[in-house]
């Protein structure tokens, strides 16, 4: 009896369900899908490893910087990492079509090499200062200063710093 | 008449989650029950201590689907009390807001089975599609359907904007317009009535007893919430109103669930109109200390405790949790006794039961 009023309203309603995998199926912005890595904004920090429950990320020596691996078979799509991650490298994406055949499951990487550079000061090897790691570093400096202590390493930015230099 | 030992599960006995019950039964009756304990047993505890305090955030949130969010919120309390960090108080609302949509959507998805036990599967069908909207809500604010991933230490990962307020006020009145009618199919439907009313009864002075928690006690009238007795987060600042029962049977249990998602909608509705401003977090990664904690939350089957030792280390020394399903389970031989062998499924999913909390 008191079911009657909502049995009428399905009916003229029609299907509550998705026609997927027959059309394309609603997938909010925010979904949290499969990782995706931004060589350029790596800081070669590695937390992003350090924290990962799944110990999906890894990382692998090259002998001009460092390989980040990804497998995305073993992500939980927990976004921990684009969470941990400050020079904003990492993120997730609202991707969930990874299904795939059985002898891909090993291509299923996110992988790129992000290489080490040279300290424009000392000459020494240092590691990448990636743009939204120093905005946050150094709030302010203009785009021609910042290009500036982006080539240095950190200690050559912080003799600069005591010698006076700005910032 | 002549009585039997008759097993029930360990498979599929209310819900997919395994449990086993030795039933001696008296003809149709039920004279005593046996639970035997076990069959999901993952180590958790275990594995938390061989990982560090970030990753336990991901592998505590696992522990259980339908209270996911609780278990990362009452281990980062735990954590935020050891390391004395005071939240922004932007991220308490946002705490609060998480773990009430949480609450709406586990309370249903119980309620639904109640329904489907009794083989009202159409009023299941109903409840389940109400539930997406909850469902695809979790989906929209934090990213994911089960596990929302809201916390991290010493504050919240998401945010609401002018739009997401909006856009959630927008589903919660949505829902709270169909509870309203779910709810009287639930209190007023006489097939549903003859099959819950009576049905596995818990008198007050056996749930104080037994030290049940959660809607399994308030149903049998026991005025118990942590929410309310042990404020945290931001429900010292927000009215939540107690749900009660009288009757203790499988109705008043289903009954109070349906009305604490009610509850759970007005609490939403006072986050968004008194939440303030701010960060919503502390802007770095925290160092924990060496210390002990015991934090506790209402988690949407009742009182959740957790244990947490550290030394200083990134790992935690030790991880402990006590969780609402493990005291409610000692409910069944009350409730089962002198029950018809048709109700055991109905009365055992009452209680809302979650295997892989108790069991980890």
């Amino acid at each position: 009896m008191w079911y009657l009023p909502v049995l009428i309203r399905n009916l003229l309603k029609g299907p509550a369900t998705e026609a997927f995998p027959f059309a394309e199926a609603w997938t909010p912005p925010r979904m949290r899908g499969r990782i995706a890595f931004d060589p350029g904004s790596c800081a070669l920090c590695r937390v992003c490893a350090r924290i990962c429950p799944a110990g999906a990320i890894q990382f692998e020596k090259r002998p001009d910087g460092l390989e980040f691996n990804l497998w995305h078979n073993s992500c939980v799509f927990c976004g921990l990492c684009t969470i941990y991650c400050e020079s904003e490298g990492l993120h997730a994406i609202p991707d969930w079509h990874l299904s795939h055949y059985q002898d891909e499951k090993f291509d299923l990487v996110e992988r790129a090499v992000v290489r080490f550079e040279k300290c424009s000061g000392c000459g020494k090897q240092k590691m990448p200062a990636p743009l939204p790691l120093m905005r946050k570093l150094y709030p302010g400096v203009d785009a021609k200063e910042m290009e500036r202590l982006r080539a240095l390493c950190p200690q050559c930015r912080k003799a600069g710093e005591q010698k006076g230099e700005t910032p | 008449m002549s009585s039997y030992r008759i097993p029930v599960g360990p498979l599929h006995v209310a819900l997919e989650e395994p449990m086993y019950f030795k039933v001696d039964v008296s003809g149709e009756t039920v004279t005593a029950v046996e639970i035997v304990a076990g069959h999901a047993h993952r180590g958790i505890e275990y594995l938390v201590a061989k990982r560090n305090i970030h990753q336990n955030l991901v592998l505590t949130e696992r522990v259980c689907s339908l209270c996911s969010n609780s278990h990362p919120f009452t281990y980062c309390m735990a954590l935020e009390q050891i390391a004395g960090i005071v939240l922004p108080e932007r991220a308490e609302y946002l705490r609060v807001i998480a773990d009430e949509i949480k609450r709406i959507a586990s309370n249903l998805f119980n309620v639904a089975i109640t329904a489907h036990l009794v083989g009202f599967d159409t009023l299941f069908m109903q409840v389940m599609e109400l539930r997406e909207i909850m469902q695809d809500t979790k989906e929209s604010i934090f990213g994911n359907r089960m596990d929302l991933g809201a916390n991290r230490i010493g504050g919240v990962r998401y945010d609401l904007d002018a739009d997401g307020r909006d856009y959630l006020a927008a589903q919660l009145r949505h829902v709270a317009r169909e509870l309203l009618e779910i709810r009287k199919i639930y209190e007023g439907d006489a097939s549903f009535l003859r099959r819950t009313r009576g049905v596995g009864v818990l008198p007050a002075a056996d749930a104080a007893r037994l030290g049940l928690v959660g809607p399994v006690a308030r149903a049998s009238g026991i005025a118990a919430d942590v929410r309310i007795k042990a404020p945290y987060a931001a429900y010292d600042r927000l009215a939540v109103e107690m749900q009660t029962g009288e009757d203790g049977d499988v109705w008043s249990r289903t009954l109070v669930r349906l009305r604490e998602a009610g509850t759970a909608i007005a609490i939403i509705d006072q986050c968004l109109k008194d939440m303030p401003g701010g960060p919503v977090s502390i802007p770095s990664i925290p160092d924990i200390p060496a210390g002990e904690a015991i934090a506790k939350s209402e988690a949407p089957r009742g009182e959740l405790i957790y244990y947490l030792r550290t030394d200083g280390s990134d790992k935690p020394e030790r991880l402990k949790w006590r969780v609402p399903s493990f005291n409610n389970w000692s409910a069944l031989p009350v409730m089962l006794k002198g029950a018809r062998i048709a109700d055991i499924a109905l009365i055992v999913g009452s209680i809302d039961p979650c295997v892989s909390c108790t069991e980890r």
